[in-house]
């Protein structure tokens, strides 16, 4: 009897607990390590949002007041000074804010046109979905890096530019998520019955359908900031970038042009390569944290609170 | 008021050849007032289709759909709002009648807003709705995961109920329960058409729901209806 019990007990193993036993490989420890590094991912990304929205409060001097040029780290310059003589430490403070600031605006801009796309060809169907997705088809296949860099050479190199350059050409994938989910929202019993019941088109989308896809929204979001924020650090390191407002990608592409690499002066080149891989890699997180709350929501049903 | 279906038929997948699969063809039939119009017949027959063409949330490939002698196709929009207001549905899946991110109250109000029912007349047409349904107050607040599926079919009801209506497809509309709640529901559609004269559009692949609701009955097997005696 007690054998059988434990024969039952054995019975259920899922593959999870398979690879648990046989490969030391065990999933759910891994999926609470996961959500520990969301956690994290948002704990840090604060961090650096704070960062950026009071510079002021962390960054040692001006990012323009000049000192003695090619400085090595000291206890006045914690991380030395560059070609001109700038504080290195204040620059990568007041950087953040022009990083953040690309990534988010470009991505509230993809955002907001997949979001309309999405919406109204997954809603209204038919010939408003095919033009709609066919034209998202040819954005889709356009080589963004290459575009973006004739763009910018044609264009007067400014910030403003580049947010509405990488905004532009980075909806295509938010657009095609927006649409599927568009399409299983607009057959659910209460879509159906606002159109039965004569409320209009605009007011079933907004009221009904978008409040539905906040969860589809954010992970997107996040992922295009982070996404935009990679974007930019390479057109900048391009040379496309505004040098008049000092990203993260600039300081690179200034540690590489002016001489940071050839002295060997990793104090100037690492510390804005890093401050990118972690912030991006920060907000990737949090996007991979939101989707899974997602997918845990859809198994259960929504939670409505 | 009238509502009538004539020579009805729907394809679907018509694609460039026009070689699409014919779901049903020349469905006639009209809703008396008053009066419970059953409609059965095996799965994937096309009944729930027929439901969405007779309430307007599809077209038919031909045939046309008549309300007060006027075909939906050809409707001014003034008419086609009566008839919204007038042809309302009724879904299968309880759980999914309300948006499940708004409370209850909101979805009604939503309702009433449509109809531009403020102030003191939005409490006193919400109370009655909670009389006619049965429930308690405290519903209104909840969301509805909060509520059973039984209690979600009645605040559908009640909800299509602000619209005054006078025709209602009732697609399925107690498959999705147990059988106790089957019985409130349709004693309480039975209850609302004998105080409103509705007529009621039934869908149901149950025999014996159709038999206890329906005046007259129809049955969709192989793309066409046949007339039967209940």
């Amino acid at each position: 009897m007690m054998q059988e019990e434990a024969y039952i007990r054995e019975r259920p193993r899922k593959w999870k607990d398979f690879l648990a036993h046989n490969l030391n490989l065990d999933i759910r420890k891994y999926k609470r390590n996961l959500k520990k590094l969301n956690r994290g991912g948002l704990f840090l990304f604060t961090f650096f949002l704070i960062l950026a929205l009071f510079p002021s409060l962390f960054a040692p001097y001006s990012p323009t007041e000049r000192f003695i040029p090619y400085e090595a780290p000291s206890t006045a310059h914690l991380l030395g000074t560059n070609d001109i003589g700038n504080d290195i430490l204040s620059e990568l403070v007041y950087g953040a804010r022009i990083s953040l600031m690309v990534g988010f605006a470009s991505a509230s801009i993809s955002t907001l046109i997949g979001l309309m796309i999405g919406l109204f060809s997954g809603y209204f169907r038919g010939t408003p979905d095919e033009l709609l997705m066919g034209f998202t088809d040819v954005v889709l296949i356009i080589p963004k890096i290459p575009l973006i860099i004739i763009l910018g050479a044609f264009l007067h190199p400014s910030i403003w530019i580049l947010i509405l350059v990488l905004g532009l050409l980075s909806w295509e994938s938010i657009a095609r998520v927006v649409r599927s989910k568009t399409l299983q929202i607009r057959e659910t019993g209460y879509v159906k019955s606002a159109r039965c019941m004569g409320f209009s088109s605009f007011h079933i989308m907004v009221s009904d359908i978008f409040p539905n896809l906040i969860h589809v929204l954010l992970p997107k979001f996040m992922l295009a900031t982070a996404s935009a924020m990679i974007s930019e650090a390479s057109l900048s390191f391009l040379g496309l970038g505004d040098i008049s407002m000092k990203s993260w990608g600039i300081m690179l592409s200034f540690a590489f042009s002016r001489g940071g690499f050839i002295r060997d002066m990793w104090w100037w080149y690492l510390p804005p390569g890093i401050c990118i891989t972690l912030c991006v890699m920060f907000i990737a997180l949090m996007g991979f944290g939101f989707e899974g709350r997602e997918k845990e929501n859809g198994k259960r049903g929504v939670d409505s609170e | 008021m009238s509502l009538k279906a004539e020579n009805l038929s729907r394809k679907y997948g018509s694609g460039l050849l026009g070689r699409g699969k014919c779901i049903f063809r020349d469905v006639s039939f009209e809703l008396e007032p008053g009066k419970t119009f059953g409609l059965m017949g095996p799965s994937g027959e096309g009944k729930s289709t027929l439901g969405r063409i007779i309430s307007g949330l599809e077209s038919p490939t031909d045939g046309a759909v008549f309300f007060n002698g006027n075909p939906l196709s050809r409707m001014k929009k003034a008419e086609y709002t009566t008839f919204r207001r007038k042809v309302q549905m009724m879904f299968q899946d309880p759980t999914d009648a309300f948006n499940p991110r708004k409370r209850i109250k909101h979805s009604i109000f939503e309702v009433l807003n449509l109809l531009e029912i403020s102030g003191t007349e939005r409490i006193r047409c919400t109370k009655e709705i909670l009389k006619t349904t049965g429930l308690p107050e405290e519903v209104l607040l909840r969301y509805p995961s909060q509520l059973s599926g039984g209690q979600l079919q009645r605040l559908a009801l009640g909800r299509i109920l602000l619209l005054d209506p006078e025709y209602i497809v009732l697609d399925e509309p107690t498959s999705a329960l147990d059988v106790s709640v089957q019985a409130q529901i349709l004693h309480l559609l039975k209850n609302v058409q004998a105080e409103q004269g509705i007529s009621y559009l039934l869908i149901s692949h149950d025999e014996a729901v159709i038999r206890f609701m329906s005046d007259s009955c129809g049955e969709l097997e192989n793309g066409q209806m046949d007339l039967i005696e209940v």
